[in-house]
């Protein structure tokens, strides 16, 4: 048995391996990096599939309940007395019949006080489990029905709610979907940008080079949340031509990826224009010069292939980053406007919330980190793969 | 080495200039200008009344006018008046930058006196214990959000055991008491601020010094020293991480800007009475005024800072010529 396995395995190392294989096997060695990569990818299906757990669980990022606010994680919040009265309301009206065969053997029974008409908006008005356990009593199908009434108006909150009775789990899912979206727009986006001026800059040199440099090293050297506060705090109506671009529901949202996205391209730019530098005067640049290819064919078919490790680890990074920046200006109240929740803006109150309920202070804080100790070692562990020097056989 | 020197003072002062005019015409750009403010707190002001004051502070003209003006008048040393506090921006300006400035100072020190010997021992043992310990903290602490952990720490230190105030920057009314009193107050309120804003300079630092040491440490004078049986802390101190201390330099230089950026929103959260606070309130507060100048000012001074750093970076180490 171990004879066989120690054949299959010097087989194996001696058959050829692609290079994709290598980084990819290297790539599991890292072991923080494959848990990051894990985490990601969950969380990027919640938030992608974030309706799908609305239509599931019926719980909704916008439903208010101001009868139940700063709920604790793991309770239950019940619809206020009102709303529960009208519910009863259609539903004898609905269901003329089975209402007043329910309000008979309700009355027989004498689980509750009271005419025969007011019994169900009696019992409506107990508390839920309360009630519930009273109608079980009532062995008909006609209480079946009811309970099912009862049922909705108890809601399970996994996190709790908010200062308004919102749910705070379905938030931070649909805050995973603003967040996380911001932030990988902003690398890529970023990423494209970083490339275009890297490229041009390192494949021409000469003045381009110095100018585009120049613009690089002064925006690297501000400090970028002053700065972002600034551009975050213009009003978008007073650009009509922009407003007319991005104005509208979501406007918040595409203002943060602009303004981010004209902070966060130096990195890349940097990188690119190091490794066109020597790239351009490799053979195969010469050889699709000498065979007539133009400037944009030789960048774009034969210097991006050749750049776009090491700008995918720094997008990956570039992604946490972002959401960091993202976090923090909408925290300040300057980025994601509410209701839209992310999770920068539902730590806009933290402060003052932490004495009704503290977990509404901490959990999103916790996604965030999480989110971006995911990205960065999955950064990490990418750099690791696919940095030749590292290779181990 | 001169050459070089003028041409960074010269980069620092039109990167001064090009910002300070960008967000000149930026701040333009925010919701509500000075007279649209008093249009709006005064129902009987008339349309010729609105013209007028538009005249009168220059609102009709050109941004690049109106910069020009705004200039001249800063360059004769007025910075004019806060609309908000109703006092002019240099008594406003002075205090709020020195009280930043000792907050990013603290926050530094304090990140690299507690990252350079961890990093040196992590680098001493990769792959040891408390290398990757030290590895998964260092990875926390670039990613925790500074503002959320310095709301946690609220919770913890404020709110559960009271140890430290939530927030402020000294105990009011102590202005008669002794000198060692007032700093021993404001040391005791920045002790959480100082925490929250150096997690993610430690971070960094940690895995900067280990990578700079492991590659001092893999230098072949390293081998000679330990063979002609120096002690270890001679070969540590004296050849390996005198060699290490050169590339770190040059990211506690560019942290500058980082810390200042963090300083901003750990100022918020702690209502730290710091240039950042004053930067952020006075443009929730339509005070352009303050928020141009505060804005300016500070920045300028950290590019300053960044500049001066530069130029001692290069007498540090002898190997570079700015040629």
């Amino acid at each position: 048995m171990n004879e066989v396995k120690k054949q299959n395995e010097i087989q194996r190392s001696e058959t050829a391996q692609s290079m994709k294989v290598i980084v990819f096997r290297q790539f599991l060695e890292h072991k923080m990096a494959v848990v990051g990569a894990i985490v990601i990818l969950l969380l990027l299906t919640a938030a992608i599939g974030a309706p799908v757990i609305t239509a599931v669980t019926g719980l909704d990022p916008d439903r208010q309940n101001v009868s139940a606010r700063y709920l604790l994680p793991f309770e239950n919040a019940m619809a206020p007395a009102d709303i529960r009265e009208t519910e009863i309301e259609h539903w004898i009206a609905e269901h003329p019949d089975q209402a007043s065969a329910l309000q008979k053997s309700i009355v027989e029974k004498e689980l509750v006080q009271g005419g025969e008409e007011d019994v169900l908006y009696e019992l409506a008005a107990l508390d839920p489990t309360e009630a519930k356990q009273l109608l079980a009593a009532v062995q008909t199908p006609e209480a079946f029905e009811l309970k099912k009434v009862f049922d909705t108006w108890s809601t399970f909150h996994l996190f709790g709610t908010d200062e308004i009775g919102r749910d705070v789990f379905i938030r931070l899912i649909y805050g995973a979907r603003v967040s996380m979206g911001v932030g990988i727009l902003v690398a890529l986006a970023s990423g494209l940008i970083g490339f275009l001026i890297g490229a041009v800059a390192g494949f021409y040199g000469g003045v381009i080079d110095t100018a585009l440099m120049r613009v690089t090293d002064a925006l690297i050297s501000l400090p970028l949340i002053p700065v972002l506060i600034v551009f975050a705090a213009i009003d978008l109506q007073k650009i009509p031509w922009l407003y007319g671009l991005i104005g509208g529901a979501n406007e918040s949202i595409f203002k943060m990826v602009i303004i981010l996205c004209l902070f966060s391209w130096m990195t890349v730019a940097r990188l690119v224009r190091g490794s066109i530098l020597s790239l351009r005067e490799r053979e195969f640049v010469l050889a699709a010069k000498t065979l007539g290819a133009r400037d944009r064919t030789i960048i774009v078919r034969h210097l991006f292939p050749n750049v776009i490790a090491p700008m995918l680890v720094s997008i990956t990074l570039g992604v946490g980053e972002s959401i960091l920046f993202e976090a923090a200006l909408s925290f300040l109240g300057l980025g994601i406007m509410p209701p839209t929740p992310s999770w920068g803006n539902m730590l806009n109150n933290a402060q003052e919330v932490i004495y009704n309920n503290i977990w509404l202070a901490i959990l999103p804080g916790v996604m965030i980190l999480l989110t971006v100790v995911s990205f960065n070692f999955l950064g990490d562990g990418l750099q690791d793969a696919m940095d030749p020097k590292s290779i181990r056989r | 080495m001169l050459t070089y020197i003028l041409r960074r003072i010269i980069q620092t002062l039109v990167v001064i200039i090009l910002l300070s005019y960008v967000i000149f015409t930026i701040m333009a750009l925010m919701p509500g200008d000075p007279v649209e403010l008093m249009i709006s707190s005064n129902p009987k002001i008339t349309p010729e009344d609105v013209i007028r004051l538009r005249e009168f502070y220059g609102l009709d003209q050109p941004a690049w006018k109106r910069y020009g003006n705004w200039v001249s008048t800063l360059a004769q040393g007025d910075l004019g008046y806060s609309r908000t506090y109703r006092v002019p921006v240099t008594d406003l300006l002075g205090p709020r930058l020195w009280n930043t400035f000792v907050l990013s100072m603290a926050a530094m020190v304090f990140s690299l006196v507690v990252a350079i010997p961890l990093g040196i021992m992590s680098a001493l043992k990769p792959g040891g214990k408390l290398d990757s310990f030290l590895n998964f903290f260092s990875f926390a602490g670039i990613s925790i959000p500074s503002f959320w952990l310095g709301i946690m720490l609220i919770i913890i230190f404020a709110v559960k055991l009271g140890w430290f105030p939530a927030g402020g920057t000294q105990t009011i009314g102590l202005e008669g008491a002794s000198i060692w009193a007032r700093i021993f107050d404001s040391t005791y309120f920045l002790v959480l601020p100082v925490l929250s804003l150096s997690i993610q300079g430690i971070g960094r630092f940690v895995r900067f010094t280990r990578s700079a040491m492991m590659e001092a440490l893999r230098n072949d004078f390293i081998r000679t020293a330990k063979a002609k049986g120096l002690p270890r802390s001679a070969v540590l101190w004296k050849h390996a991480f005198r060699n290490a201390l050169i590339p770190l330099i040059t990211v506690v230089a560019l942290s500058i800007s980082s810390v200042f950026s963090g300083a901003i929103l750990t100022e918020t959260v702690f209502s730290y009475q710091g240039v950042g606070k004053l930067v952020f309130d006075s443009i929730i507060a339509n005070d352009f005024n303050v928020a141009m100048v505060s804005f300016v000012i500070s920045i300028s001074m950290v590019l300053i800072m960044n500049l001066v750093a530069d130029i001692l970076y290069g007498f540090a180490d002898p190997r570079i010529s700015y040629s």
